[in-house]
């Protein structure tokens, strides 16, 4: 035979610690054993250290006999748009894969996991960092010349397989390379250790490249729409009859797009306290409604639905009497057992990390109480030092009915002086969106809600980020119309969970001419200078 | 060590004719067996590491041949055993990371390339230039040209690499100069094949012992006045001896082409490349024929002035595919056609840009500019419309895309010791400010990455605290270094903790003990654990039971020293706050304590997994967030970064902000539980113990428990 054929390039993308190194093994031997030239090549360096890496195979299509002496020239670099098949063990790999160029319409087939491993930079975001899956997968769809997407990751652990067993299955079954299965499945034996999971993860991602088996396609494990049963759902909360009037009324007064949020809401705030409370909810977000249906936004019932939502989150704050009502429920209990995958018959010790704090003894007590405590702490600086460290059983009876103790306490909770402060802050947020002159203005206070979350020092942050929106932008500051103060809310708001210092914040104030807060004072302390334990030279 | 490498050490036996498949650098390992090496040594770091790991694995076999294995604490100690061919007719091989091995090992190399040697001494560096470096970006071509030491850098093909090792050894002898052979990192890495011989036992071993020393020769010393003489004999003596090898017996190698009025001429190591871009212009087929002539040059330093000649005589212009920054090889080739009065043009960092690595795409360009100006009358608009595919497809990428990606630099492994340290760091911070950090090299480097972002230099390994000693002094509040135990024993204790007790610094250095040296596959230290490989140590770290460290720091004088656990982050902040803010004058040393992870999970998992299957009752550890009280705010991660605690999306679709989640990678080492105590950020972590092959009381318990509390819980 003439050679006229060009090397088959596969490019692995992979993060360390995947396997992609034995993967590409895997390629050589299988080639390696039907006497095709093959040459590998790695930068595997310290991204095996969980970040990214990539392994680049060549296979040249004639076997070593049919080329008699002659013997290809390979390379050792991927060369982009010169890529016969892309693998990727992730979708954000695979998408930068397709930045790269290695992807193009005439020449790639791309075998990617639609799962998601977060890099830190969208991990540790105030708010929601992740990078948009959809953008990757139609990307990936449209660049390819065939896309075989699926989540291996799952498929592989499945089968007890690791992820590039499922990956080399796809590949020996894409028809791309020149290998038969059993020559694939010879070399995973060969290789020894944990081959029949990893023959078991092959099959599946064989057959996922045949179109055997469902490939998943678009749907994606973790999208941001994933709805899991509700409350409501689980009859946590509906038992009770009179939450059912409650819901009654949300049917009979607010419009059907806004049902399934505010049922949501009304379910969230009732289980926080009673169905009073919810009452309070619907009373609350009746006005917002009404003010919505006089003067609808670019978006239908958007204010309603998003004020119902940053509502009852915030109307179900997180005090210790929540906290340690969820987490003494038979629900939650199982819902551990299951995360941590303990079999039926294990038992299970579940240890809270629990830290609580004259800030939480505070919260608890009537106001009155509780201004004095927390002033005889701040007089002594200890505010925020008193607190004590605890490793509670919960799964023991002691530690158990210590929470349900705390839990108990609920009836109390509306003498508290946490309950007083947020409902007074509610109120100011509602009045401020019911105040707004323009729609957009309106949507965009409301969604300041989102702000406000967290425990202790992250509440406190949150807090003061929302006070200082409201005191500059929202009560405050001289704008051109309600245009430009929403404008400048959005920024303000984009900027306060830009970063935990509240630099953005402070750079989107700015811009209106808002002298920034002072720094935090720092303590700086003086040390004596070194010298006297100098030696002699 | 992190791998094992018993496949790789059968191939290292082959004999004669028989077919080795294997990694480039473990082809040059079976090279330096095939050439009769006596002994050998060097300092891990990818892309070598392997070379020496498997010598290490191979001590039995090695000890068959007769072959002295040193596995190092640095590259001078390494490049030092070259000691052995000045006066002996060993040969020998070193190993390391370039460049930063070769700037360690430099002070030796100018001495033993001064002397000169008398058995053939190789230096294998890998050349951490281009995609996947982790060092800072030089030549180490620089180096030999100073030194005079000869630089090899092979075609990569496994043949060509086995076949110059055993050359580079030959001409080493007849030019009494120690050479270089110069590999790029996926060069280490290209999986090949290629054809054995039979190992040699070398000549003098440890199993055939000289009777008597050497006799002096001061000739052999590099000291005045034979320096002077020997400074002659490189350029009067050794490099005609070396060019005269070189072209007898071919190490260039020239590929013919039939337009004669161009060539190439580009370091071996690129070969493959330029072939990959010469056919994607649509000059070359994938047998290595070109339509364009082209000198491969095996051996970089010192060049042929007649092999040049001869290639450039009489063609129009040449291109000079060099990479790296400057371009010594352009520089030299043009001296000597100056020199010959040979009028051919010459190209090379004029057409391809200055720094950087050249992959195919970079090589097209710089192809396609030349072949424009010098020709014309071919046809490379192959290469035009790939170039143009290329950029269609990145520019449509990007529009789909609609935002660039997030990087995914390396970061600490799940269950990391030194992850502790940082969120530790972060928080003393918060109390008492920003300190100087010097940061140095090692997995805790990762520290500069998000989400700790801590450390303002990196000046070299085990620098860290000799880095802090002009900077300490202007600052107001006390600095501090941080070290790994691999970077102490590199360079560390001497370097800085002795410099720091001779002046008297006042600075803090924290010492990471986990036992290894980590980032380059967990080699063993003189301070590593020692038989420790069926121990169970869940509570402590196994690294506690040695105290070389602690017993070197007390023996040069140190007074103040502290051994933390690092997963208590409250002690470690602790301990970082009196250490920064204690009168007590003097170095303040914190040794954190802490086995490295992978080690760590490699040594217990097969003993876990034999109590397991043996019916032993064995309690799991793993973390996880309740996803009801989580808010999203994600200040654990940012206090932590482990791989294991990352995102999912609420179970409440009122929350808009996706929630923190343990995945089932966690190996329940408790930094989140202790960050979340720490740093009093919420009740949303639990410890979960999960008991296997429960026992009958463990039973009993449970159902005792889940009667009483089933009794009185709500749904």
């Amino acid at each position: 035979m003439k050679p006229t054929q060009r090397p088959i390039s596969i490019l692995i993308a992979a993060l360390g610690g995947e396997g992609g190194g034995v993967l590409a093994d895997w390629i050589i031997a299988a080639a390696t054993a039907e006497d095709y030239p093959v040459q590998s090549t790695s930068i595997p360096g310290v991204a095996q250290r969980t970040g990214a890496t990539t392994y680049y195979v060549e296979i040249y299509p004639l076997t070593n006999a049919q080329l008699g002496g002659q013997r290809p020239v390979m390379t050792l670099a991927p060369a982009p748009a010169n890529i016969d098949v892309m693998l990727a063990s992730e979708l954000l790999e695979t998408g930068r894969a397709l930045a790269n160029g290695f992807v193009t319409p005439e020449r790639t087939t791309l075998i990617a996991s639609t799962h998601r491993i977060y890099t830190v930079e969208e991990k540790i975001a105030l708010g929601d960092g992740r990078f948009d899956s959809n953008r990757i997968m139609s990307a990936a769809s449209a660049l390819a010349k065939r896309a075989i997407l699926t989540d291996f990751h799952k498929l592989a652990a499945n089968t007890g397989a690791m992820i590039n067993a499922a990956l080399f299955g796809a590949l020996a079954g894409s028809g791309t390379l020149p290998l038969p299965r059993a020559a694939c499945e010879a070399a995973i034996r060969k290789a020894g250790k944990g081959a029949d999971a990893s023959l078991r993860g092959f099959a599946l991602g064989y057959a996922v490249a045949e179109g055997k088996a469902v490939a998943e396609g678009k749907s994606i494990a973790d999208g941001k729409a994933a709805a899991t049963a509700g409350m409501i759902a689980t009859g946590r909360v509906a038992a009770a009859a009179n939450i059912r009037a409650v819901l009654d009324r949300v049917r009979r007064h607010f419009p059907a797009d806004v049902h399934d949020m505010v049922e949501r809401g009304v379910a969230r705030v009732a289980e926080f306290q009673d169905a009073d409370y919810a009452g309070l909810y619907l009373d609350r977000l009746e006005a917002i409604a009404k003010l919505e249906q006089s003067r609808p936004g670019a978006e239908r019932w958007k204010l309603t639905s998003e004020t119902a939502r940053f509502l009852a989150l915030w109307m179900s704050y997180e005090d210790v009497i929540r906290v340690a009502d969820l987490k003494s429920r038979r629900s939650r209990f199982e819902r551990v057992r299951s995360e941590v995958q303990a079999k039926p018959d294990e038992p299970v010790h579940i240890i809270e990390y629990l830290k609580p704090g004259v800030e939480e003894a505070a919260a608890l007590l009537p106001p009155g109480l509780s201004r004095r405590l927390v002033a005889w702490t701040d007089k002594r600086g200890l505010t925020y030092k008193l607190n004590v460290g605890l490793h509670v059983n919960s799964s023991s009876v002691f530690g158990f009915l210590m929470l349900r103790s705390l839990a108990w306490l609920r009836p109390l909770r509306r003498m508290s002086a946490r309950f007083a402060e947020e409902q007074a802050l509610i109120e100011r947020w509602l009045a401020a969106i019911a105040a707004a002159p323009e729609p957009e203005l309106a949507l965009e206070i409301a969604l300041c809600g989102r702000l406000i979350k967290g425990y202790g020092d992250t509440n406190r942050r949150a807090k003061a980020n929302f006070l200082r929106i409201f005191d500059t932008l929202v009560d405050g500051g001289d704008f051109a119309g309600a245009q430009a103060r929403a404008k400048a809310v959005r920024a303000a708001r984009v900027g306060a969970l830009a970063d935990p210092e509240g630099r953005g914040l402070e750079t989107s104030l700015a811009a209106h001419g808002i002298a920034p807060l002072p720094p935090q004072p720092k303590i700086i302390q003086f040390m004596r200078r070194p010298g006297d334990g100098k030696k002699a030279a | 060590m992190e791998r094992q490498f018993n496949a790789e050490i059968e191939s290292l036996k082959l004999g004669e004719g028989e077919i080795f498949h294997g990694e480039g650098i473990l082809a040059v390992t079976k090279a330096l067996l095939q050439s009769g090496v006596s002994y050998v040594g060097g300092y891990q770091g990818a892309p070598v590491s392997h070379l020496l790991d498997v010598m290490v694995q191979a001590r039995d076999y090695m000890d068959d041949l007769g072959v002295h294995v040193e596995a190092c604490t640095n590259e001078a100690s390494a490049a030092a055993m070259l000691g052995a061919s000045i006066n002996y007719p060993a040969r020998g091989a070193v190993t390391w990371k370039s460049i930063v091995g070769t700037n360690v090992a430099s002070d030796a190399l100018t001495h033993v390339a001064s002397a000169g040697v008398l058995g053939g001494a190789l230096v294998v560096v890998g050349e951490d230039y281009g995609e996947g470096a982790s060092v800072a970006q030089e030549r180490t071509h620089a180096v030999a040209l100073k030194s005079s030491m000869w630089m090899l850098d092979p075609r990569p093909n496994l043949a060509t690499i086995v076949n110059m090792v055993e050359r580079g050894f030959e001409l080493s002898e007849t030019s009494n100069t120690p050479v270089f052979m110069d590999l790029r990192i996926r060069a280490c890495h290209v999986h090949g094949s290629f054809k054995a011989s039979a190992n040699r036992a070398p000549a003098l071993s440890t199993r055939k012992l000289l009777a008597d020393p050497a006799a002096f020769d001061y000739e052999h010393i590099p000291h005045p006045p034979a320096t002077y003489r020997q400074e002659k004999l490189k350029m009067g003596v050794r490099l005609p001896a070396a060019r005269k090898y070189i072209r007898e017996h071919e190490l260039n190698e020239l590929f013919a082409g039939s337009e004669s009025t161009v060539g190439i001429i580009c370091q071996g190591g690129l070969y493959n490349n330029l072939l990959r871009a010469l056919s994607l212009v649509g000059l070359a087929d994938d047998f290595g024929s070109s339509r364009i002539p082209v000198l491969a040059l095996n051996v970089v330093y010192p060049l042929v002035p007649e092999e040049i000649s001869e290639f450039c005589a009489g063609k129009q212009a040449v291109l000079v595919v060099e990479e790296g920054q400057p371009e010594f090889i352009e520089q030299d080739i043009s001296t000597l056609l100056r020199r010959a009065d040979i009028q051919t043009r010459l190209h090379g960092k004029d057409f391809l840009m200055m720094a950087g690595e050249y992959t195919a795409e970079v090589i097209v360009h710089g192809l396609l500019r030349f072949l424009a100006a010098h020709a014309p009358q071919l046809d490379i608009s192959a290469g035009a419309r790939w170039t143009d595919a290329v950029n269609a497809a990145r520019a449509r990428a990007a529009g789909l895309l609609g935002a660039p990606l997030p990087p995914r630099p390396p970061n600490f492994c799940v269950g990391c010791p030194e992850r502790p340290v940082f969120a530790a760091i972060k928080l003393v911070e918060r109390d008492i400010g920003k300190r100087h950090i010097s940061a140095d090299i090692g997995c805790h480097s990762f520290a500069t990455f998000a989400p700790f972002s801590l450390g303002n230099s990196i000046l070299g390994y085990g620098m860290s605290l000799a880095s802090g000693a002009g900077v300490a002094p202007m600052l107001a509040g006390r600095s501090l270094a941080i070290m790994g135990d691999g970077g102490f024993w590199h360079n560390g204790f001497l370097s800085g903790v002795a410099s720091n007790q001779l002046n008297g610094g006042d600075k803090v250095l924290l010492i990471m003990k986990n036992g290894y040296t980590s980032a380059t596959g967990t080699q063993d230290l003189v301070s590593s654990p020692r038989d420790g490989s069926a121990e169970l140590v869940q509570e402590h770290s196994l690294v506690r039971a040695d105290r070389t460290i602690e017993n070197t720091l007390r023996g040069a004088g140190v007074k103040w020293l502290r051994n933390v656990y690092t997963y208590r982050v409250a002690d470690m902040t602790k301990t970082l706050r009196e250490a920064f803010t204690t009168d007590e004058p003097g170095l303040k040393v914190i040794v954190a304590e802490g086995e490295c992870q992978l080690e760590r999970q490699r040594r217990i998992r097969p003993v876990l997994a034999r109590l397991l299957g043996s019916g032993a009752r064995v309690v799991r550890t793993r973390f996880g967030v309740d996803d009801e009280t989580c808010s999203g705010d994600h200040s654990c991660i940012r206090l932590s970064g482990c791989p294991s605690l990352t995102l999912k999306a609420s179970s409440d679709p009122l929350k808009v902000d996706p929630v923190a989640h343990v995945n089932h990678s966690c190996v329940g080492c408790g930094l989140c539980g202790e960050v979340a105590h720490a740093a009093i950020l919420c009740p949303s972590f639990y410890r979960a113990e999960v008991v296997q092959n429960p026992g009958a009381w463990d039973r009993l318990l449970a159902r005792l428990r889940a009667g009483v509390i089933g009794w009185m819980q709500p749904a």
